[in-house]
């Protein structure tokens, strides 16, 4: 079976992850713009359910590739396995979802097919014929028109920018199992450790306030939590940066590496709105951003766009919902 | 042992961008304007943590390496003022996007016959956020690498590096590589110190490296960054004008009119 387009799915648990029917949608988008065929590799311990359920709900062909060197991700040998089963496909397109996996393979891959490399794609475009994939730069704020200039493109597709691909197919897709040899490697992946933090639901919050590096200052988080107590069921969300400088912890982050979130309503204050935080959060009902930067890209995504330093901002907003909830 | 740790310089994207004419990268118009790679000033301060770890090895040394145009030399100071023993320059004739395949085989053409232990990275850019260039380092090396690493711990005297790496959901997983190898630093894995002043005078008086980047192999073309272009402003937005109080007044009605309050 010849496929064009090669997809490779991620999974933890024995469970699809959504970003791998992400990067399908993606994939089935390409393939019809090109007139290609899409099929599914995937790599694990035991991946024979997993393999059915992802030919049934796509139609698609999908390779297994068994052994017990994937019970955890390990870049060297996901890497051997991979190249094993795309040297007999010989797809011109290999995509995969831009996670800490996906952007840990897609590299070592491209090296080893003298292919391109494009990660965070978040739009195909058709130029005449040629096909350009869309990917932000300068945390958002400019977008890279970028052309495959060899014969194989390997790609990672940001989270949250196709939808999961659902369709139930005429076709029931076929699946083909085989057992990966093992390959000495020089790195081994030993166990997953699950946060040390506590863990906190913020899928579960109707309103997300989240705090970015633009609040400035770790003691105007305060102004958060008091914007928060307006709505019921609120949490406090916060963008890497934000952990990353210690002002609250991990549990709270949202995007890549973090949490996504689709609440009803996603205030985001000094937040400039890099992918890996929009990927997370893009699926929120209404998005409120509160940003000093007019140029900020979270403006981009945001229903409502305030341009305000929110040190004073917020104390206002806080003192007129006073006036407001005695008048009502 | 000897580190090599990859600084990039980058324009400060928290101040306002604008494309060039062709529509083929930035407009540089100011080198006040630019800075190192967040990122790599994690990689850069793991490298120092790593050395004081060892101090009994009294032949630690962190070399920092660059690639860029003229104006790149100044991150390399700023390595030097951080603590690298030495700033190597890859100097390119050109101030336009470098690929990151490109960046990385200019490193490794550099780095191959050095006999370094470790090669550190920034997990991205923070100008083309690709999260490439470390693993292509690496694969050109042939050494194993780990991405998104977020603590390591030297082992097996020298010759083995336990790390964790940041997954999705806080979770982390945990690898054990053999040395010589490549990491790539993830943010919040250290807190990166200021410059002391004895660096800082020291960084001042030392002669940077410079290598001329067309005496380096060029490598293979890969993708081109055809152009740049202002995302296409969002067609749901509205900017809430007016004074402060007027915008807070009317967030507040449209909160309500939502039912959120």
């Amino acid at each position: 079976m010849k496929a064009q387009i090669v997809v490779i799915a991620e999974h933890t648990g024995n469970r699809i992850l959504p970003v791998t029917y992400e990067s399908l949608s993606f994939a089935m988008e390409l393939g019809k713009r090109l007139g290609l065929n899409v099929s599914i590799l995937i790599l694990g311990n035991t991946v024979e359910a997993m393999a059915k359920q992802l030919a049934e709900r796509t139609g698609s062909h999908v390779t297994g590739v068994e052994g017990e060197q994937f019970e955890f991700y390990n870049g060297e040998a996901c890497k051997a396995a991979a190249i094993e089963v795309l040297e007999t496909f010989d797809p011109s397109y290999i995509c995969m979802p831009h996670t800490a996996t996906g952007f840990d393979l897609a590299p070592r891959l491209a090296f080893y097919l003298n292919a391109s490399c494009v990660t965070s794609v978040e739009k195909i475009l058709d130029r005449e014929g040629d096909i350009r994939f869309i990917r932000s730069m300068f945390n958002g704020k400019l977008h890279a028109e970028m052309a495959p200039a060899t014969a194989k493109t390997v790609l990672t597709i940001l989270p949250g920018a196709w939808p999961a691909l659902e369709i139930c197919p005429e076709s029931k897709g076929s699946v083909h199992i085989i057992r990966a040899n093992s390959v000495p490697v020089a790195s081994q992946t030993l166990k997953i450790k699950e946060s040390e933090k506590g863990k906190l639901n913020l899928g579960d919050a109707d309103v997300i306030i989240s705090a970015g590096r633009g609040i400035r200052n770790p003691e105007n988080l305060h102004l958060l939590e008091e914007l928060a107590k307006i709505f019921p069921k609120s949490v406090l969300g916060s963008s890497k940066a934000a952990c990353d400088l210690g002002w609250l912890g991990y549990q709270h982050q949202i995007g890549i590496t973090g949490q996504t979130v689709s609440p009803r309503l996603y205030i985001a204050c000094g937040i400039s709105g890099a992918v890996q935080h929009i990927s997370g959060m893009r699926g929120s009902q209404t998005i409120i951003g509160i940003n000093r930067d007019p140029d900020a890209s979270i403006f981009n995504v945001a229903d409502y766009a305030i341009v305000e330093n929110l040190e004073t901002f917020i104390p206002i907003l806080l003192e007129e919902f006073k006036h407001f909830s005695a008048s009502s | 042992m000897k580190l090599l740790v990859c600084v990039k310089q980058v324009p400060d994207s928290e101040r306002r961008l604008s494309i060039n004419q062709e529509g083929s990268w930035i407009v540089d118009e100011n080198r006040a304007a630019f800075r190192m790679n967040r990122f790599d000033e994690f990689a850069l301060e793991e490298a120092l943590l790593i050395r004081d770890h060892i101090s009994h090895d009294k032949q630690t040394s962190i070399d920092a390496v660059s690639v860029g145009p003229p104006r790149a030399s100044l991150a390399l100071k700023k390595a030097m003022a951080m603590g690298a023993d030495e700033g190597i320059h890859i100097l390119i004739d050109h101030d336009r996007y470098m690929s990151p395949f490109d960046t990385a085989s200019l490193i490794a053409a550099y780095a191959k016959d050095k006999a370094y232990d470790m090669v550190l990275a920034g997990v991205m850019a923070e100008d083309d956020m690709h999260c490439l260039v470390g693993q292509f380092i690496a694969e050109i090396l042939e050494y194993p690498c780990a991405t998104s690493v977020i603590h390591q711990r030297i082992i097996n005297a020298g010759s083995e590096i336990s790390v964790e790496r940041e997954i999705e959901s806080g979770r982390r997983e945990c690898l054990r590589l053999n040395l010589p190898a490549v990491l790539t630093i993830q943010s919040g894995i250290n807190t990166p110190g200021y410059p002391s002043l004895s660096n800082v005078i020291r960084a001042r008086d030392q002669k940077i490296i410079t290598i001329d980047a067309g005496k380096l192999q060029p490598p293979e073309k890969r993708e081109e960054l055809v152009s740049l272009a202002y995302p296409e402003p969002s067609s749901k937005g509205l900017f809430i004008n007016g004074t402060q109080r007027e915008k807070a007044q009317a967030l507040l009605r449209i909160l309500h009119e939502k039912s959120f309050i």
